[in-house]
Order: structure tokens, then C-alpha cells, then sequence
């Protein structure tokens, strides 16, 4: 029989048979949707995380002390093991432009405007730190001074007070001993998004000379110097950040107070942005495999869905297939009724399901605020797999349906 | 009658079915022989295999025993697509269930048979819409089945069962709904088709319907009772349905005089 007779005729079975068409193409739209969505959210969040961080970045890496495992991730504030002498031999590695420590300060609180505030940590660090590591802008001011009595806050920081701090106010540092210490706003810098969106948390920063004051006596000179929980070492471009990693690694290993001052089981870590990038990229990577397996399971059942739906069409038309039979309708063309009407419905499903997904993955994508990054290779895949999966689902039931006796299927009521 | 290459021959058939372990003999040992162009009628009590016959005929089934030659060609050995192929092309198929599509309109089941065989399109509704005209259906093409009264269903089958002009027409109780003046104008059909040289094997109850036929073959009991000669056959164009022919026609079942119950 000529296929576009078979269209046809399928056309008419899948209209004739309105809500178990439509239950069965809302089973193949709902996996290819889902495959799309999540697939369509998971680049999305890649290309924006990834973007993120690497975007605007100084060639630096992150030195610090965390426990010996192998688990990813950025390097938070493990032990404090930089000496100030770390710092100083780092600083003359070759190709290394800066050196910034930092470190936290626990206080108790800040007062400004009149008005005391609880907050438990400031940040630590040397003023080269908001041209290398911070990525805000100065609103206003600029950064303080070492060995000045001056901080920096971030916008929202600034909003905690009443009436706004501003450049040159003073804020009122409540340290855990409750001594009080008066500090110079010297500038304010601009609220930034963090990489998945969310706006960033109160920060207030002061230079290393006079707030922090976490010491040890260094192993290298056996006087008391400040330790750092990290350390950025920033080198002169992306070209030498390698060499630059690599003798840093040495210095730390074979010479650094670190090394020693260190716990057995901890490590130093230095990770250049690259690896950070790598290590994210890898973990929104399995992050993506994990909910495209979640959408591949959707369309499985999809599928199964189709075949069941088909298997109860051909017991339900038994009789019609005898008949068709009967006045000359050969296996093949039964096969192929029912193959097309397979096929059929999985192109519906598909098309229906592109147009659900897209829509669900601006959705997800509008309400988590990322910029969509639709991969069209994979709307080309979930319509061809909706297919595929009408026509494996449909290919069961029409052989069966094709080799039903005549004389049985008359009989069948 | 030349019997150079009969239409249909039957040579010892048996069909013997079971039902749970029992055998239920439906034909037993029937010889036949249908010779081209014949037209011949069976007549028979209920349940003595005249259905079982039409569908050994018509290609659907395949004997338990004994041959079943259509067209030169014995049956029981064809595989199944040849077998379909011959129900195609060959044979029109009136069913006593009639068997139409219950989702297609009249005219679309009339198609059908032409739509496996490749037949256009066009050429299809036609063809279509010609036939149900003649079997006075022209203005229920559009009708689907459940739509139509049991005697418009039985018209729609007859139409179908002559779609692809076939060469053998079976037709199983073709008037049993219908009146005799319905009926008349199906037996013009089946004289015209018979006229054209082509074999028709008819199955009825009703004597005066199967005068129309050159031999009336009587089964009892899945067994042939007796074949009878009709030396002056109807002709459905002399109207006047009892009055021409034989008046035998009172009592449906007054020629199988045994008992004619046993099922
Ligand atoms: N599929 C089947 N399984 C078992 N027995 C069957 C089957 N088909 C027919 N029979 C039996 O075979 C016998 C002949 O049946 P058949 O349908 O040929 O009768 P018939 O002469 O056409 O009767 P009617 O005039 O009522 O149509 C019956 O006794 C019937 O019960
Ligand atoms: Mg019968």
C-alpha cells in the first residue's frame, strides 16, 4: 500500500480514537519536554557559572590548607598556616606580581550612625586585593591603607546602618573582647552577582596591620608573625600562571613555614582559576548528566506509554484487522498502518514536546535568572529519540497486530 | 458446463474444530466442484458448516483434511500472503456478519478492497459511489455503519465484496434483512456479475432466492445431503417474486426433510 494511503488511514485511527491519542503523544511530549528543559537549564547554568568565573579574572591562584581529600571546590578558609615570611619569599617568586593574604578577624560587632549592630567577621587583607581578587567596582572611595585604622564595606554592608554609611564616616569596630575601635569608611564598593545570581552578603574588609592579629611564631625566624588562612598569588599574565603554580608548589613543599605549621592531615592546595573553572565545568557536567538521566527516564516511560497504548489499540481493533485482512490487506500493510500511526504520534509528541520544553526552560531559566542557552543539537535529539521511541514502542504491537489470523480476528468480539 | 478448470474444487474436506478436547466435526468428507461461471446456492439448517465452507472457499481458513483447489492452485499449501493475495484480487466476500469498519463511512468501506489493491484514488470513490448506488445506497455514502439500518450494513458489504469485480463472489446470506424488493435488486447485481462470466457461490434459507442459482447444493450436518439441478434458473428481472419459478418457496427448511437440528 502506498505510505501516504497509510497516512491517511492513520490520520483517521488517531482521530478516531481522540483521548488515547492524545494521553499518548502527552507521553512522548512530556519526556522529549523534560529532556529539553533540564538539558536547556544545565547549559544554561554552565555557560553563566563558568562565565562568571572566569570571566574578568587576574591570572591568580589560590593558595590555602584544607583537609587531605579529594572532594572539588572553591578553597574556603582552612587552617591558618601562611606565615607573613611565606608571603615575603612568595612575593620574590619569578613572574608573581602580588601576593594577598587574608584572613577573617571575629568581632563582636559594628556601630555606625548611632546604632550598634551584631556581626561576627571582618575581612582581613591587603589593599592589592581589590585590584586582584575582588571583582566590585568602587562606588566611591577607594581602598585603605595598611596600617591605617580604615575600612572598606560593600554596598550592602552599607546599607545595614541607618542612613547609609558613607565615604569617610566612621564606623565603630566592636572587637570580642569589647574594646572598641574606630575606623574610617575609605570606600565603598558596588554590589556584584555572585555566579548563580544571588546578590552578594554584607562584607566588610580592613587591612591586615592593625585588625588582624592571628599570630605564631614562625618556625623560619622563631618570632611571633601573622598567619593567613590563603593567600592569592597573582602572576604577571595567564601565559606564566603554570610556571608560576608550579614553583609556588615547590617553594610550599620544600621551604614554607606552611609546610610545617600545617596538620599531618591536611594539604596545601594552590588552584588557579583554571582549575576552578575545570573542577566546576566538571561538577555541572555530572550535574547535567544526572538530570538528563532524570529526563531519559521521562521519555523511557513515555515510551512505554506508547507501546502499552499501542498493544490495547491492536487488541481493541482485532476485529478491524481481520477484516482489513480479510479483503486483501497484506502483513506488510497492517505493519505499516500501524507503524505510521507510531510514527505519527511520536512526531506529534516530539513538536508538542520541543514547544513545552522551550517554554519550560525559559521558565526555569527566567525563574532561577539565567540567560537561556538553548543546545540545539539536543532539541534535534529528543524530537529524533521521540520518534525512535514511537516507532520501537509502536514496532511490537504492529508485527503482532500484522500476523493476527483473519478467521481469528473475524471472530473476535 | 466445460470442466476443463473448475473455479473451485473441494476433495474430501474435513474441518474439525476443538472445543475444550471435543471434537465438533463442522464438515465432514465434502466433495464439490464449482465449475467457472457456475452459480450455485447452498442451503442447509443452521450450523451444518455452510459459514465453514464459505471461508475454505474464500481463503480465510485451511481444511483439516482433504483439498481446497481455488483457480487451479490448492489452497492449504499457499503461504499466507498468497493466500491474501487471492482474497484480494479474486474473491468478493459477502459475510454473514458482514465485517464492515465500524470507523469508516459506507463509501470508505466500499474502497478498501481497491485500497490494498493499489487501485487510484479517484478512481476508488468512483467506483465506490457507483456501486452503492446500484445497491440503492447513494445517498448514505457518507454514513458510517453504525449509522445505517441491518439491512443497509448487508447492502454496504455486498457493495464492497464486488469492488475489485472479482472473479468468485461468496456471499453468505446476502438478503437475510433484507425485503424482496432490496433483495431483488441485489440477485441483479449477482446475475449481472454471473453473467459476466464470473463463478458465485451463495449461501441462503430462502428457496426462491436460491433458484436463481444453476444447482442448489444441500448440506447436512457438515456432510453434502444432495445436489440439485434448477433446469430453468430465476432471472431477478421478473419481479414478482413467488410467482415465476417452482412454488416450493412456503417453508424455508421443506427440502432438508431430515433432522436438521443436530449442531
Ligand atoms: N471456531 C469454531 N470453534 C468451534 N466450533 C465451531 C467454530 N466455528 C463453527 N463451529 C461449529 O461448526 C458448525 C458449523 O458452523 P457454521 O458456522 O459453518 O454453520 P452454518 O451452517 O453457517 O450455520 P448458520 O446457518 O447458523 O450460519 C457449528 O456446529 C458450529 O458450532
Ligand atoms: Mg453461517
Amino acid at each position: 500500500m502506498n505510505p501516504f494511503e497509510s497516512f491517511r488511514m492513520s490520520v483517521r485511527a488517531i482521530r478516531g480514537h481522540r483521548l488515547r491519542s492524545v494521553l499518548t503523544t502527552l507521553g512522548v511530549a512530556i519526556g522529549v519536554a523534560a529532556v529539553i528543559t533540564f538539558v536547556t537549564l544545565g547549559a544554561s547554568l554552565q555557560a553563566d557559572v563558568i562565565g562568571e568565573v572566569s570571566g574578568g579574572q587576574s591570572p591568580s591562584m589560590t593558595v590555602s590548607a584544607a583537609p587531605d581529600q579529594n572532594q572539588p571546590g572553591p578553597a574556603g578558609d582552612g587552617q591558618a598556616v601562611f606565615t607573613e615570611h611565606d608571603v615575603d619569599q612568595l612575593r620574590e617568586v619569578e613572574d608573581v606580581d602580588a601576593v594577598v593574604p587574608s584572613g577573617s578577624v571575629p568581632v563582636s560587632g559594628l556601630a555606625a550612625g548611632g546604632r550598634t549592630l551584631g556581626y561576627n567577621q571582618l575581612t582581613a587583607t591587603t589593599p592589592p586585593y581589590f585590584e586582584y581578587v575582588s571583582r566590585a567596582d568602587f562606588q566611591s572611595g577607594g581602598p585603605f591603607e595598611q596600617g591605617a585604622r580604615e575600612v572598606v564595606v560593600n554596598e550592602p554592608a552599607a546599607r545595614l546602618f541607618p542612613g547609609n554609611v558613607s565615604v569617610g564616616d566612621t564606623v565603630t569596630v566592636v572587637r570580642q573582647d569589647g574594646s572598641r575601635v574606630n575606623a574610617t569608611v575609605a570606600g565603598i564598593l558596588a554590589a556584584s552577582e555572585g555566579p548563580f545570581g544571588n546578590t552578594p552578603l554584607p562584607q566588610v574588609f580592613v587591612p591586615t596591620d592593625p585588625f588582624y592579629d592571628n599570630s605564631l611564631s614562625a618556625p623560619s625566624s622563631d618570632s611571633p608573625q601573622r598567619v593567613y588562612p590563603s593567600l592569592t598569588v597573582v602572576a604577571t599574565s595567564f601565559e606564566t600562571i603554570e610556571a608560576v603554580q608550579s614553583d609556588v608548589r615547590g617553594y610550599l613543599d620544600d621551604e614554607s613555614d606552611a609546610r610545617t605549621l600545617k596538620p599531618e592531615s591536611y594539604e596545601l592546595r594552590v588552584q588557579t582559576v583554571e582549575d576552578l573553572v575545570d573542577q566546576i565545568r566538571d561538577l555541572l557536567d555530572t550535574f547535567t548528566a544526572f538530570v538528563t538521566g532524570v529526563a531519559v527516564i521521562s521519555l523511557v516511560v513515555g515510551s512505554i506509554g506508547i507501546a502499552n497504548i499501542m498493544l490495547v489499540s491492536v487488541t481493541e481493533r482485532t476485529r478491524e484487522i481481520g477484516i482489513m485482512k480479510a479483503v486483501g490487506a497484506q502483513n506488510t500493510d497492517v505493519l505499516q498502518l500501524f507503524l505510521v500511526e507510531a510514527v505519527v504520534l511520536g512526531v506529534l509528541g516530539s513538536l508538542a514536546g520541543i514547544v513545552l520544553g522551550v517554554l519550560g526552560a525559559f521558565a526555569a531559566t527566567e525563574y532561577v535568572g539565567l540567560p537561556m542557552t538553548f543546545p540545539v543539537e539536543w532539541g534535534g535529539i529528543a524530537v529524533a529519540v521521540g520518534i525512535l521511541v514511537g516507532v520501537a514502542a509502536g514496532l511490537y504491537p504492529a508485527w503482532s497486530a500484522a500476523k493476527t489470523d483473519p478467521i481469528d480476528a473475524l471472530r473476535y468480539e | 458446463m466445460s470442466d476443463v478448470a473448475p473455479a473451485v474444487v473441494l476433495d474430501g474436506v474435513r474441518k474439525t474444530y476443538q472445543l475444550g478436547g471435543q471434537p465438533v466435526h463442522a464438515l465432514r468428507d465434502v466433495s464439490l466442484r464449482l465449475p467457472r461461471g457456475s452459480y450455485t446456492a447452498v442451503m442447509g439448517p443452521s450450523g451444518s458448516g455452510k459459514s465453514t465452507l464459505m471461508n475454505l472457499v474464500g481463503c480465510l481458513d485451511t481444511p483439516t483434511d482433504g483439498r481446497v483447489v481455488v483457480d487451479g492452485t490448492e489452497v492449504g499449501g499457499l503461504s499466507e500472503e498468497a493466500r491474501t493475495e487471492i482474497r484480494g484480487s479474486k474473491i468478493g466476500f459477502v459475510f454473514q456478519t458482514f465485517n464492515l469498519m465500524p470507523r469508516l463511512t459506507a463509501a470508505e468501506n466500499v474502497a478498501l478492497p481497491m485500497l490494498f489493491q493499489g487501485v487510484p484514488g479517484r478512481q476508488r470513490d468512483q467506483r465506490a459511489a457507483d456501486l452503492l448506488d446500484r445497491v440503492g445506497l447513494g445517498d448514505r455514502t457518507d454514513h458510517q455503519p453504525n449509522e445505517l439500518s441491518g439491512g443497509q450494513r448487508q447492502r454496504v458489504a455486498v457493495a464492497r465484496a464486488l469492488a475489485n469485480d472479482p472473479a468468485l463472489l461468496l456471499a453468505d446470506e446476502p438478503t437475510g434483512n433484507l425485503d424482496s424488493e432490496t433483495g431483488r435488486a441485489i440477485m441483479e447485481l449477482f446475475a449481472d456479475l454471473h453473467e459476466a462470466g464470473n463463478t458465485v457461490l451463495v449461501v441462503t434459507h430462502e428457496r426462491h432466492i436460491a433458484e436463481h442459482a444453476d444447482r442448489i447444493v444441500h448440506l447436512l450436518d457438515g456432510g453434502v445431503e444432495r445436489e440439485e439441478r434448477i433446469a430453468e434458473p430465476r432471472r431477478p428481472t421478473a419481479a414478482g417474486g413467488q410467482s415465476a419459478g417452482g412454488s416450493g418457496g412456503s417453508s424455508e427448511r421443506s427440502v432438508g426433510s431430515g433432522g436438521g437440528d443436530g449442531s
